[in-house]
């Protein structure tokens, strides 16, 4: 007979391994915020929960003083979209303020734009070469 | 067209290399090793389920979030009492320690600079 071989151990870290599944922002009017972020997106308002590739954006009430974020660059939402046009073309739709308008980088065209709450929105078309963990995630289409 | 995804979060810090750091040994990148890909010498990646951690050493911010409850960053675990005992190790700051609520398990703790991050264990 022969002995079954050990099995390894897991990886300690395994147990609080941790998966980033939403994002609350505070916003002074968190439905007209939703509402911008489904339209700067261009996802359905027939869902209810705001879903971009398998992570939740939240708004909840905040009476923020000064209403705009104080350091947008603190924390940035980068949105990575398969036509920069197209999402280049809802911004503008929505009047949106640019910080930087589209350009070309060596990670893929970029541009930023506020939210209604002053934070960094990022829309990105990543280049092909660019790192694999800055590539666009085909999972959650 | 397909919808887009939230590709990554960029956190700006003074310190990329102390943030990336803790992120790494707090929370445990599902990348091999569990480490963080060099992306510059200033910026750093991993990622935590299906989007990026981007740590990106900047000037234009300042040591520490002088605004920390505007976003919060929620990161689902399968274990946040497990979690928390590995957190407790490292000396991590609480805002709330980890408690029982509707829906399951909920712990809000700060990084070194000062963000807001919460663990998550849902009920199933």
């Amino acid at each position: 007979m022969v002995a079954d071989p050990p099995v390894p151990e897991s990886p300690a870290g395994v147990r609080w391994r941790a998966r980033l599944r939403a994002i609350t922002l505070e916003s002074r009017s968190p439905d007209r915020a939703a509402a911008w972020y489904r339209e700067a997106l261009g996802l359905s308002d027939d869902a209810p929960l705001l879903t971009v590739g398998g992570v939740e954006l939240r708004f909840t009430l905040g009476t923020c003083d000064p209403p705009s974020a104080v350091e947008p660059a603190r924390i940035v939402l980068n949105f990575h979209v398969d036509d920069i046009r197209a999402a280049e073309g809802r911004l503008i739709a929505l009047e949106a303020v640019w910080v930087r308008e589209l350009e070309r980088t060596r990670w893929g065209i970029i541009g930023t734009v506020l939210d209604l709450d002053g934070n960094y929105v990022q829309v990105v078309e990543p280049a092909p070469d660019s790192p694999p963990c800055l590539q666009r995630n085909e999972e959650h289409r | 067209m397909a919808i887009p995804t939230l590709g990554s979060i960029l956190l700006g810090t003074t310190n990329p290399d102390r943030l990336r750091d803790w992120y790494a040994a707090a929370l445990a990148p599902g990348d091999a090793g569990g480490v963080f890909t060099e992306v510059t010498p200033t910026m750093f990646a991993a990622t935590f389920g299906d989007t990026s951690l981007l740590i990106d050493g900047r000037s234009d911010v300042a040591g520490e979030n002088p605004e920390p409850g505007r976003v919060v960053l929620n990161f689902h675990v399968d274990d946040a009492r497990a979690t928390a005992e590995h957190l407790k190790g490292l000396g991590v700051t609480w805002l709330v320690e980890l408690e029982e609520r509707e829906g399951g398990l909920f712990g809000t703790l700060v990084d070194p600079d000062g963000n807001y991050v919460q663990i998550i264990e849902l009920k199933e």
